[in-house]
């Protein structure tokens, strides 16, 4: 833990010096502004609230569209992992749709929903729904049969036995559609955001680029690469607190 | 207690297999009855039309005199793989508790229920681990006791000792017969280990080989228990099975059960 720990510090601290020595001696300065004066760049639009505000929109954003998308793509995704005739029916729709990533719908995406926020909550949710459909739905239809046998010999209904056998033996796959969304996420409110908005870091993104400021832009970048970091690593903390017992046993069946 | 009449199943819509031809089984309430036979004469395919995993070709089954249309609560089948049958999510406890509660027991009796059944199997003492911090020959006495603790009337088993070693199988067969004297459940036990089916069973019927397979004999073994694996009549009869299993191999081969 501490050496993982001091592993990543010290991964972080040499990029950054590499950078500094390229950007300095190499690139142009201007086109890639080494890191101090990133920082240098940073304190101020910090301390102004100016990235908080930012960083605060986009992360409603997402929160808003990640967990309406989980949500919706957990309830059918378990509907279309145990109903055999719903998945017949609607797996090739959703096997067809979920190659229009969110960016592909930002165009129709503003002529309903305008550029306001619920355009951007549509987006995320997209983007999101599909890798969690397809996820949810393999793990629910790969649960072990010998294990609902098991449960349905000792007097389960079919109600318990998709609440407390399926739904707990499909939790590993949830997860990990729901991390690989997360990462979807957070790359698809960017172009949302550059395209379809007036705050947010895309937003940042976009008019930093329009006025040239290259040293704005990398703060914007470095601020998206820290937050989906942490968000990450939040996810995978709070999945451990919470369901540690649902994602070991894989190796035992 | 079970009624097999003139059982047919066929596996499979466009490549079809005769899996079972004319099963004609009887097992008495109270009785022990191993099923005897080669690997693939269908064996696990009868079991699983008796617990109403899968419906008949042709035939019926009854428990109870009543037609069998799927699993039922008074029949609980036991898995060779123990690890798969478990909630691996839960603890020993905990998983006792879930057949309790599919059952519909008053949540004051859980307690007792639980220590009981463990008590059976003697995995009081591992009551807070998880199955996959137990023995293998420990994760089948837990999905025996978890069997137990719900009280079914019949009890089908498919080759659940098959993966243990020689000792802890032969420990989980003194656990067996002692909870089977104790309780009195009809037991339909599939084996293909000719000694086993010596050690536990009341009658053994013996399958012939697929396709198209049905019982070939059924054979009452007749000594008294406990039994000695010593016991002389124990070889005689161990050679009279293997004789109709066998016949090309059985007069040349001497057999120490
Ligand atoms: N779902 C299935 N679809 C098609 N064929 C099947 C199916 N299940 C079993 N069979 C066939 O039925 C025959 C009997 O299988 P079964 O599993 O009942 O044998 P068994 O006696 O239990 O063997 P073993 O001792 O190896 O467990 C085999 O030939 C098998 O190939
Ligand atoms: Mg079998």
């Amino acid at each position: 833990m501490l050496r993982t720990a001091a592993l990543t510090t010290a991964s972080v601290i040499v990029a950054l010096a590499i950078w500094q020595g390229l950007s300095t001696y190499l690139f142009n300065p201007f086109l890639v502004p080494p890191p101090l004066r990133v920082i240098a760049t940073a304190v101020p639009m910090i301390l102004s609230g100016e990235i908080p505000r930012d960083v605060w929109i986009s992360l409603t954003r997402v929160f808003v569209g990640f967990v309406s998308g989980c949500l919706a793509g957990m309830v059918c995704g378990v509907l279309l992992g145990r109903i055999r005739l719903l998945h017949e029916l609607l797996d090739p729709a959703v096997e067809l749709l979920r190659y229009l990533s969110p960016t592909a719908m930002i165009p129709i995406a503003v002529i309903w929903f305008g550029i306001g926020e619920m355009s951007k909550y549509f987006l995320i949710f997209w983007g999101s729904f599909f890798i969690v459909v397809v996820n949810t739905t393999a793990g629910v239809m790969r649960a072990p049969i010998t294990r609902q046998r098991a449960a349905q010999c000792l007097g389960a209904s079919q109600m318990r036995i998709l609440v407390s056998v399926v739904v707990p033996s499909a939790a590993p796959y949830v997860v990990t559609g729901m991390r690989i969304a997360m990462a979807s996420a957070f790359m698809s409110i960017i172009p949302a955001e550059i395209l379809a908005a007036d705050s947010g870091i895309g937003y940042l993104l976009e008019q930093s680029s329009m006025l040239l400021q290259t040293d704005r832009i990398f703060v914007a970048l470095l601020t998206i690469c820290v937050l989906g970091f942490a968000f990450d690593r939040l996810f995978q903390f709070l999945v451990a607190r919470t369901l540690a017992r649902y994602m070991s046993h894989i190796a035992l069946t | 207690m079970i009624e097999v009449r003139q059982l047919g199943k066929v596996y499979g819509q466009t490549e079809r297999y005769l899996a079972l031809a004319d099963v004609n089984l009887h097992v008495a309430a109270g009785e022990f009855v191993c099923l005897l036979g080669p690997s693939g004469c269908g064996k696990s395919t009868l079991l699983h039309l008796v617990a109403g995993f899968e419906t008949p070709t042709t035939g019926q089954v009854l428990a109870d005199g009543r037609p069998v249309r799927g699993p039922g609560r008074d029949r609980v089948m036991l898995f060779q793989d123990a690890g798969a049958a478990l909630l691996p999510w839960q603890t020993v406890a905990e998983n006792i508790g879930f057949a309790l509660r599919a059952r519909g027991i008053a949540r004051q009796e859980w307690a007792e229920r639980t220590d009981r059944a463990l008590a059976d199997v003697d995995l009081l003492a591992h009551r807070g681990k998880f199955p996959s911090q137990l023995s293998g020959g420990m994760r089948q006495r837990l999905q025996i006791a978890r069997a137990l603790a719900v009280e079914p009337k019949v009890l089908l088993m498919d080759e659940p000792f098959g993966a243990l070693d020689a000792i802890t199988r032969r420990r989980m067969h003194v656990v067996l017969l002692d909870i089977w004297q104790r309780t009195r459940q009809t037991i339909l036990f599939v084996t293909h280990d000719i000694a086993e089916a010596l050690i536990l069973a009341d009658r053994i019927c013996i399958m012939s080989v697929g396709p198209g397979s049905a019982i070939s004999h059924d054979i009452v073994v007749g000594i008294d228990r406990p039994r000695d694996l010593a016991d002389p009549a124990f070889a005689i009869k161990a050679r009279e099975i293997e004789a109709e299993l066998m016949p090309d191999l059985a007069p040349a081969m001497p057999r120490s059960a």
